[in-house]
């Protein structure tokens, strides 16, 4: 009996391959099924080759894998591109009415199946192909298509309700042409026993559902792949949840506006990938001086210049640790899964309400754009405000302390429009009022209050959770998105045990040590040429740590993990 | 004079401005003060977003909500602070080079989207506070520290620019015609919508060409009456023999946080203690 299954459909962009893909992580989903899926394609609209994955399994999966066990090929060129990702015993669904089979020697078996002719039969246009396609599909897995015709309802409910009973019948259709002719080579798939309800969602809607869980009420951006989608999400979604969106006409005012509101006191957030952080650097540094609130989601793509849009990397985590000039505390978040980037960002907009300074979520096209399935049973959030002052002098058309000096470094606000707690929100050196100040020693204390602030927040910044074999000598070290592709090899590896690093500024002195001092050999893997995690590790805890980098615009798989843990052993 | 000393009082903080002698930036701030009170602004009420240059350092010397900016980026925290509490009037003080210069995309972007921001140019032709540097408007040809053999450019025209770009309010302003400043200030944080005005003004220690009796008193005159139609607006503007100070253009157009449907109180005042994100859950079935 298989317990997991890899699909994966590719062809031209514009094919609607993330839609139907989606449909069919969705429907999988449904089915009691834990997914993970993953998509490639080019920074174009139309043409290049686009590709959408689903590794499924009866219990949790992590990422991606690279054999693949059934392949529907929109195009002839799938089938000539993934031939190294094929086995003798895999699938491959192709339409003979639209291209023959290359010439030469194929891997797999080929199942011609005429998706364009089976939906047409039923009275649906060709582009109801993918449908087809995906009824087949679940039949050779041995399941229903129930859960694809209720998902097939849900995707296309505002169309009419004729529209959706054709894909119903096309999705039917796709199923029996199976059931007749390949019966034989329907897979003997395991079913959950337990059906939970989880959703599909990507990185990005993660963040954007954290985000509102978390209180957000006000968000400025500038399109930029791979963190677009956060805008569009939330754009979607601001009247309903009463959230001042903000397309701005670049990143400069996005950073710089989202300030302003943070100052006026909303909980307010901005997001952007790695060029349009460089344009917000300035703004990240006033909100450091000014101790203004303010999350910023950076998510990765391969820099640097443009580097490749549409394409995975980390390699701007030493650029987040330090940017904005001088100095000023924040606090970078590393989510490495859509559970993580929901919890982290919502915690990110208490702790920057809360410490005031700048929280970073740390992601990655590879989070940001793939699937996940997750449960999330909890639909009621609790926030409560911090650091508002409750006792203003409200007779006084007077100053207020603003920066007040205090143990910690955090003093409480006032916001415009209330009596008794005028100050100014400075971008320069500025005294207790917020007044600009050149003296030294208000200088030395100033700096000292706003660096003081990281020993509170250090109390409070997320658990670093371990995973494997606690007892094991060999150890794995990384931080955000690697965790999907480690956990996934750790049900290969049983003697290694991986610490996952979530947050990595302040960054966890303590426990790295610890998980390091307990290894014989320990491998840091990360997204970038430098080994900047490894880097950082060396100057926090003095440290030498070897590393497994990977820097092409693609994610680590769980076989390279494997293989290289096992050439060191 | 005393009666307007004491409520200007209300609005100074316990820093004497640093502005060199006879600077245009005290008639400004004058007139600022004594447009809050006469609108009966509060201090604590009034958040006044000042960008960098002199005119910039104006946020130490008030006693309101105060937010010094970035250099050039005033005007997007301003438009963050309305948007978060549209309660309260948001006032922008920026120089020419902030405005024009560095900051331009946001004023052209700013404006065309109608955010009830009142923008205070105080324009003196030069960048004053780096000591000396040709600005976006300064005449072509004129020779300063960073253009020692004259400016290559033609000035920006701010006017006709704000006129060919959707601004609601437009005027011009001169400092050293303080009461007739004030008046126009009070129209323009009065005004639903985005306010330019663009203020002429001497600066006295590092501008030797555009100076009061030279340039200002030979050049400056009062638009007798408003204009009906913006062509004439626009044509008034784009003259440079003369400069006529007053309010070139206003028409209504509903501000950018009204256009907003769902914003009817301020969202501030949004209680976000209990998210319930069930129904967005279920989308992700």
């Amino acid at each position: 009996m298989k317990t997991n299954f890899n699909i994966k459909i590719g062809g031209h962009a514009g094919e609607g391959i993330k839609v139907s893909g989606l449909m069919l992580s969705r429907s999988l989903t449904r089915l009691g099924y834990s997914i993970f899926a993953y998509s490639e394609y080019p920074s174009l609209i139309r043409g290049g080759h686009n590709t959408y994955q689903v590794h499924g399994g009866i219990k949790k999966v992590y990422s991606q894998i690279r054999k693949i066990d059934i392949l529907i090929a929109l195009n002839q060129e799938t089938i000539k591109l993934h031939q190294k990702e094929l086995q003798t015993n895999s699938l491959i669904i192709y339409d003979p009415g639209e291209f023959q089979l290359p010439k030469g020697k194929l891997k797999g078996n080929y199942l011609p199946i005429k998706l364009i002719k089976l939906a047409e039969k039923v009275g649906g246009k060709p582009i109801m192909a993918n449908v087809v396609g995906l009824g087949a599909t679940l039949s050779l897995l041995g399941l229903t298509a129930e859960s694809l015709k209720k998902v097939v309802a849900k995707e296309f409910a505002d169309k009419s309700k004729a529209i959706i009973k054709l894909n119903q019948q096309a999705a039917e259709a796709g199923h029996q042409e199976v059931k007749e002719k390949f019966n034989n080579l329907v897979f003997k798939l395991k079913k959950p026993t337990k059906k939970q309800k989880r959703i599909v969602l990507t990185g990005n809607e993660a963040v954007s559902l954290g985000a509102i869980a978390g209180g957000l009420q006000f968000f400025s951006a500038y399109p930029m792949t791979p963190a677009t989608s956060i805008l569009h999400y939330l754009a979607q979604k601001a009247r309903e949840k009463n959230i001042v969106v903000k397309h701005t006409e670049d990143e400069i005012s996005a950073v710089n506006m989202a300030i302003g509101a943070s100052f006026a006191g909303v909980r307010a957030m901005t997001a952007t990938s790695g060029g349009g952080l460089c344009l917000m650097a300035e703004g990240i540094s006033l909100a450091g001086v000014s101790e203004t609130p303010l999350v910023i989601v950076n998510s990765m793509r391969p820099g640097p210049g443009l580097g490749m849009p549409t394409w995975t990397g980390q390699g701007d985590l030493q650029f987040v640790l330090h940017i904005g000039h001088d100095e000023f505390p924040r606090i970078v978040l590393t989510p490495g899964d859509a559970q993580e980037a929901f919890s982290l960002t919502s915690w990110a907009l208490q702790a920057t309400e809360k410490f005031q300074l700048p929280v970073f979520v740390l992601i990655d096209k590879y989070i940001s754009e793939s699937d996940f399935s997750l449960l999330l049973s909890k639909t009621n959030y609790q926030n409560k405000r911090y650091s508002f002052a409750s006792k203003l002098n409200s007779k006084a058309n007077q100053f207020f302390k603003r920066y007040k000096l205090t143990d910690k470094g955090i003093s409480s606000r006032s916001i415009p429009g209330e009596k008794g707690g005028i100050h100014c929100c400075n971008s320069y050196e500025h005294d207790q009022l917020g007044l600009g100040t050149e003296d030294k020693n208000t200088r030395s204390l100033m700096v000292e209050k706003r660096m003081n602030k990281l020993k509170a927040v250090e109390k409070e910044t997320p658990q670093q959770p371990l995973f494997g074999a606690e007892k094991a000598k060999t150890g794995l070290i990384s931080w955000g998105s690697n965790k999907g592709p480690i956990l996934e090899a750790l049900k290969t590896l049983k003697q290694v045990k991986f610490l996952h690093l979530n947050c990595l500024w302040p960054f966890p002195s303590q426990k790295v040590k610890q998980f390091l001092q307990t290894t014989n050999q320990s491998l840091c893997l990360e997204g970038n040429a430098n080994g900047q995690l490894a880097s950082l590790i060396r100057q926090q805890t003095g440290i030498k740590v070897k590393s497994l980098l990977k820097y092409n615009g693609r994610p680590f798989y769980p076989q390279e993990i494997i293989k290289t843990i096992k050439e060191n052993e | 004079m005393n009666k307007i000393n004491k409520i200007q009082n209300q609005f100074n903080s316990h820093i004497q401005p640093t502005w060199c002698p006879g600077c245009g930036n005290f008639a400004i701030f004058t007139a600022l003060k004594q447009a809050l009170a006469e609108l009966k602004i509060k201090a604590y009420q009034a958040v006044i977003v000042t960008d960098v240059g002199c005119s910039g350092n104006m946020a130490d010397f008030l006693k309101t909500y105060t937010f010094h900016a970035l250099h050039g980026r005033a005007l997007p925290p301003a438009a963050g602070i309305k948007l978060a509490n549209h309660n309260l009037p948001v006032i922008v003080i920026i120089g020419d080079g902030g405005c024009y210069g560095e900051g331009l995309t946001h004023f052209i972007n700013l404006m065309r989207g109608n955010h009830q921001i009142t923008v205070l140019v105080h324009d003196n032709y030069l960048y004053s506070l780096t000591t000396g540097q040709y600005s976006p408007t300064t005449p072509k040809g004129t020779v300063t520290k960073s253009t020692p053999e004259g400016s290559i450019e033609e000035p920006l025209n701010p006017l006709s620019l704000a006129l060919a770009n959707q601004a609601t309010f437009a005027a011009r302003g001169y400092a050293l015609k303080t009461i007739h400043l004030t008046k126009l200030i009070k129209q323009a944080i009065n005004h639903p919508g985005f306010s330019l005005i663009d203020i002429l003004q001497p600066c006295l220690t590092f501008n030797k060409n555009q100076t009061v009796e030279n340039w200002y008193q030979k050049k400056v005159y009062k638009l007798k009456k408003p204009f009906t139609k913006i062509s004439q607006a626009l044509e008034e503007s784009l003259k440079t023999d003369k400069l006529a100070i007053g309010k070139f253009w206003q028409e209504k157009k509903p501000p950018y946080h009204q256009a907003i449907g769902f914003l009817k109180k301020p969202l501030v005042e949004k209680e976000i203690s209990n998210i319930n994100i069930k129904k967005l859950i279920e989308e992700f079935i």
